[in-house]
């Protein structure tokens, strides 16, 4: 089947439609949130010794997830960053649900310049690109920057301070995928540019399931929830696309794909899991403000 | 991965791809879930418990903790061949037989999200039930093999939650809840009458698939038990991802909306049991 631009067009058009839905399930939360922030900054704040308490749990999860870490994670550097991090707890000021936060605003800010600095590159945003992979960089870029400004919202309304600086555990990984990818031939540049990508929504995802038992306020909770289906939305879509990249079948990512020609196996690589891991999720409070 | 080395999978290296997947899957996956369903098991128990006083205690721990056991090991393993019974009811509800396991049990709080989520997931093994045995039987022309796959893997998928949930209610001592969901069903059947190829087969699945992930997302606010948002949390994203590929394959764009709603969710408080 032929691609035809337009009606890509159409269809982002289409989905914008459902998303101004959805919109209204995250931005009720956050109505919510900023009365509620308000109550407790007038009530006298936040208990510092449950915000330390805390902040040394999730110390201790920190370690165990760099012993863990696989994937591009297990990649030079992290282990150190990680062991930096942890000798500099420097989220004991902030409330629970506020570092829970600033930790997914600070996931979604690694994730929206990863996918800017994708489309920078021929293979991913050029004038050659396939148009598919093109618009779902681009689409998913635009719903990480929703996301971000989401999870930076309902920080403030919380009385928390926002966070815009990218994960600092996480930073040296990508900054190292990044160079390899920019050294790497073109024919091979897409397939690290998903694998890239798919660490990143992996981590996005794994993260907000972990923090729907961490997070105390309800409306955080609904925020985070109507976030983490998404990410998982787009690991579905990058396992997929990986797989016909690996094929070398290329041509077949299209919308909808030829789904005659697919081999069985590409009808399930999508979802692995029947329940979503959480194994390579960031402790809560890595990516809190200091 | 070396940047320098071009890869191009056959379809028995893209199976073992999926294998990789599925074994990290029961590594990683079913033990944390495991503890969830445990830690939760053990909630209920000691509710139970400060309800009954010790007596009861004993009596319980000694009637249904073997059960809870057995149905949590149920739930945490391969589910292949284990739930073929319930798959095939489920079916043979879909094209109209009636059901009504777990029905009349008077559930609240916790339990009755969970016995809703038991009914939708078996809402879901039976649609996809029903779709396996028509493509089968010719009804729906020809079925390209990737969606045969998607079908198949999508229904075990439900039936491991299905059997999580029901880990559960017969940690409490309750029955398993083993028909489908009353309100959605009429409308699965409904649709699936006029269900007359792969694609059709496929909007339904989508309906199905988003009203469980916009349910269980609804679900992480109404559940009280942290294990129980564990467990609700780890399913949600799974049947988001069933209606990205469903979306993929339909032509749609695969992710619609930055945030997902709940305007299609199953309401607990509309769930009669």
């Amino acid at each position: 089947m032929e691609f035809d631009e337009t009606a890509l067009g159409g269809l982002i058009g289409e989905s914008q439609d459902t998303h101004a839905d959805a919109l209204r399930a995250a931005r009720e939360p956050l109505r919510d949130m900023v009365d509620l922030g308000q109550q407790a900054r007038a009530g006298g704040g936040l208990d510092p010794e449950e915000n330390r308490a805390f902040a040394r749990e999730n110390s201790r999860r920190l370690a165990a997830t760099a012993r863990r870490a696989g994937g591009l994670l297990a990649g030079a550097g992290i282990i150190a960053a990680v062991a930096e991090f942890i000798g500099r707890p420097a989220f004991a000021a902030s409330g629970t649900d506020v570092q829970v936060l600033q930790t997914a605003s600070s996931i979604e800010v690694l994730a929206v310049s990863t996918y800017k600095t994708a489309l920078g590159l021929p293979y991913i945003g050029g004038s050659a690109a396939n148009p598919v992979i093109k618009a779902f960089a681009t689409t998913t870029l635009k719903q990480h920057f929703e996301h971000l400004a989401a999870f930076q919202a309902a920080t403030t309304a919380l009385g928390g301070a926002k966070q815009g600086k990218p994960d600092p555990a996480f930073v040296p990984v990508v900054d190292n995928a990044v160079a390899a990818i920019t050294r790497a031939p073109a024919a091979n540049g897409p397939l690290l540019v998903v694998a890239l990508a798919l660490e990143l929504e992996n981590i996005a995802a794994e993260t907000y399931v972990n923090n729907m038992s961490l997070l105390s306020d309800a409306n955080a909770k609904k925020l985070t929830a109507s976030i983490m289906g998404v990410e998982a939305q787009h690991v579905a879509i990058l396992y997929a696309v990986q797989a016909l990249l690996k094929a070398g079948d290329a041509a077949d990512i299209t919308l909808p794909p030829p789904a005659a020609k697919l081999p069985a196996a590409a009808g399930s690589v999508g979802f692995p899991n029947a329940f979503y891991p959480t194994s390579k999720a960031a402790p809560a409070t890595q990516g809190a403000t200091s | 991965m070396s940047a320098g080395d071009p890869m191009h999978l056959s379809e028995a290296e893209l199976r073992a791809m999926s294998a990789d997947l599925d074994a990290m899957h029961h590594d990683l996956t079913l033990p944390a879930l495991k503890s969830s369903l445990a830690e939760w098991t053990e909630e209920i128990q000691a509710g139970d418990t400060r309800r009954r006083g010790s007596f009861a205690r004993r009596r319980f721990l000694t009637v249904t903790g073997g059960a809870a056991g057995a149905a949590l090991l149920a739930a945490c393993s391969s589910s292949s061949s284990t739930t073929a019974a319930v798959a095939t009811s489920a079916g043979a509800t879909a094209s109209g037989a009636a059901m009504n396991g777990g029905e009349g049990q008077q559930l609240a709080g916790d339990l009755r999200v969970v016995a809703l989520a038991a009914s939708l997931e078996n809402s879901g093994i039976a649609t996809y039930a029903a779709g396996i045995k028509a493509a089968t039987a010719g009804q729906l022309g020809t079925v390209p093999p990737a969606v045969v796959t998607f079908a198949q893997t999508a229904m075990s998928q439900h039936q491991d939650h299905q059997k999580a949930w029901n880990a559960v209610l017969i940690a409490a001592g309750k029955q398993p809840v083993t028909t489908v969901d009353p309100v959605v069903q009429p409308t699965i059947n409904t649709a699936f009458a006029k269900v007359t190829n792969v694609t059709g087969l496929a909007k339904l699945a989508l309906l199905v698939e988003n009203t469980a992930g916009e349910t269980y997302q609804n679900g992480l606010s109404v559940i009280k038990s942290t294990a129980g948002i564990k467990t609700a949390a780890s399913i949600q994203p799974v049947e988001f991802q069933h209606a990205a590929i469903l979306n993929f394959l339909l032509g749609n764009y695969p992710v619609p909306a930055a945030f997902t709603g709940v305007s299609s969710a199953r309401r607990v408080s509309d769930y009669q049991v």
